[in-house]
């Protein structure tokens, strides 16, 4: 049987975060970030004054865009993007020029002090590989973050999407993001 | 707090690179200037080869050490990605630096040259074979150079304003923006060594034709620093909040008082009063030392203001946190 071309993806139902920073943690752990650095974060937003008030968390990370602008300003090519639509920077070519990190429309990336190299979210491609989930994902307990495959009919992610109503952030920026905001 | 990926490095390196490839250009189009079949201005020409490539020199030199792995610098030659500016602009950045060496070579007067080689081990008989006189391809070599020259003044606006996440760049004007402030910058450079080489003085006719070049660089910038303010302001709102930065917000006084008004309209003015009464009177040029001083050294200090504004304020504007900055 041919192979099936895969499309990895995030849908998030951010309604459901409680802003426990748990994926954070977890990513930390998973990937060896370094003090001061983030893959993953919550964004917060406030709005209105009590008694009238709500706040709504909404986790972010490297959206794995289907037209990466990191990818195509990278001047030797060491961002580059899998077939499966994962984002991944090769450590081996990059330069640390941080010309990606001012072309990240969602400031996803940091640069690594120690290797001088650009780091960012690699949606755990090597637990994924493997068969497994995102740390972020598996860690989750309020169960915001979805990851599957879009090109999967089966798969949760493309449920969620083909029946629920979503955002994704600025896509005035041509970049294609693929992080699923579930309205 | 936004944090600066690009800094103070990388503005240096944008004003520098600029800086040179404006010298290359004033000195090449004084190169093939003539009156009565003589050459008009051979010591600005001179003069513009000997200086244009050290300061693009500096310059990459600042910008390999910017990196975070420097050594790796030479991956930039490895690979050619035509979609990255920065990927273009090194090739292009190499190829015009080689050519203002040997643009410079080919004006290093006989003396030096014999000197440079007199250093030189008389067994390293392949670098001797290099002491030839090339002053018979000047004008081949500038016309070579010039595309060149002016593809390193365009690249190094190309560099930013072909970020699309960025709205303060992302217009279509800021790379001729940075050409013709490098282009100003490299007449007033020229203007500035020829006024301090008290060797030999600087002649009125020299002055006059650098002045000259000097206003006309600085009002084509003009011409595109005002529908640059224009056409944000009408525009999408992402592009109008990040225009804040310079209208209101923390970049607005070095904006507006010191590159727009000691850097770009008070040089503009003491070279159009000094230009003015021989250009519409028909009175004889006089050309003051001191205010061509003053005139060339505030447009270098505006050149480098405005990479520094656009550096420090495009990293700052985008499109999901523009709106917290009100």
């Amino acid at each position: 049987m041919a192979m099936k071309k895969k499309r990895y993806a995030l849908v998030l139902d951010s309604r459901k975060c409680i802003n426990c920073k748990a994926c954070a943690v977890a990513c930390k752990a998973e990937n060896q970030v370094p003090v001061g650095n983030t893959r993953n974060w919550i964004n917060e937003a406030r709005q209105g004054e009590y008694p009238k008030l709500r706040i709504d968390f909404e986790p972010e990370q490297c959206h794995h865009c289907e037209h990466p602008s990191c990818a195509r300003v990278c001047p030797t090519g060491a961002t580059w993007m899998r077939k499966d639509g994962v984002v991944l920077v090769n450590y081996d070519d990059c330069i640390g020029c941080r010309y990606c990190m001012v072309a990240c429309p969602y400031d996803a990336r940091y640069f690594h002090e120690e290797s001088g190299t650009v780091h960012k979210c690699t949606l755990c491609s090597h637990r994924v590989d493997k068969g497994d989930l995102p740390a972020c994902v598996e860690t989750c307990p309020s169960k915001v973050r979805v990851f599957g495959d879009l090109e999967d009919p089966t798969s949760r992610v493309h449920e969620l999407l083909a029946t629920r109503r979503y955002r994704v952030k600025e896509p005035q920026t041509g970049n294609g993001p693929q992080l699923y905001y579930l309205l | 707090m936004h944090e600066f990926n690009w800094g103070l490095l990388i503005v240096v390196y944008l004003f520098l690179g600029g800086l040179s490839a404006g010298l290359f250009f004033a000195a090449g189009l004084a190169n093939y200037l003539e009156v009565d079949g003589q050459p008009a201005y051979p010591r600005v020409a001179a003069m513009g080869a000997l200086l244009a490539p050290w300061p693009v020199a500096i310059g990459s030199a600042l910008l390999i050490l910017d990196l975070g792995n420097w050594y790796r610098f030479y991956k930039l030659f490895t690979h050619f990605r035509w979609e990255s500016p920065m990927s273009i602009g090194s090739y292009l950045l190499t190829i015009f630096t080689g050519i203002a060496f040997v643009y410079a070579f080919a004006w290093l007067p006989e003396a030096w040259r014999q000197q440079l080689f007199a250093k030189v081990p008389a067994t390293w008989k392949q670098v001797h074979r290099l002491n030839m006189d090339l002053s018979p391809y000047r004008k081949v070599i500038a016309m070579v150079g010039f595309p060149f020259s002016i593809g390193v003044g365009i690249y190094t606006g190309v560099l930013l304003g072909a970020v699309s996440a960025r709205p303060f760049w992302n217009t279509n004007l800021v790379a001729q923006m940075f050409l013709f402030s490098a282009l100003s910058s490299g007449a007033a450079a020229l203007l500035l060594a020829m006024v301090l080489d008290k060797r030999s003085p600087i002649q009125t006719h020299e002055t006059k034709f650098l002045i000259t070049l000097d206003i006309v660089f600085i009002v084509l910038e003009l011409f595109i620093i005002l529908p640059y303010l224009i056409h944000g302001q009408l525009s999408v709102l992402a592009v109008k909040q990040a225009l804040w930065l310079i209208l209101g917000g923390p970049y607005t006084v070095v904006f507006w008082v010191f590159f727009l008004g000691l850097g770009l309209l008070v040089p503009l003015g003491i070279e159009v009063s000094e230009l003015a009464p021989s250009l519409l009177k028909g009175k004889a040029f006089h050309g003051d030392r001191k205010l061509a001083l003053v005139a060339s050294s505030l447009v270098l200090m505006g050149g480098f203001l405005l990479r520094y504004i656009f550096v420090y304020a495009g990293q700052v504007s985008s499109f999901h946190k523009m709106g917290m900055l009100h």
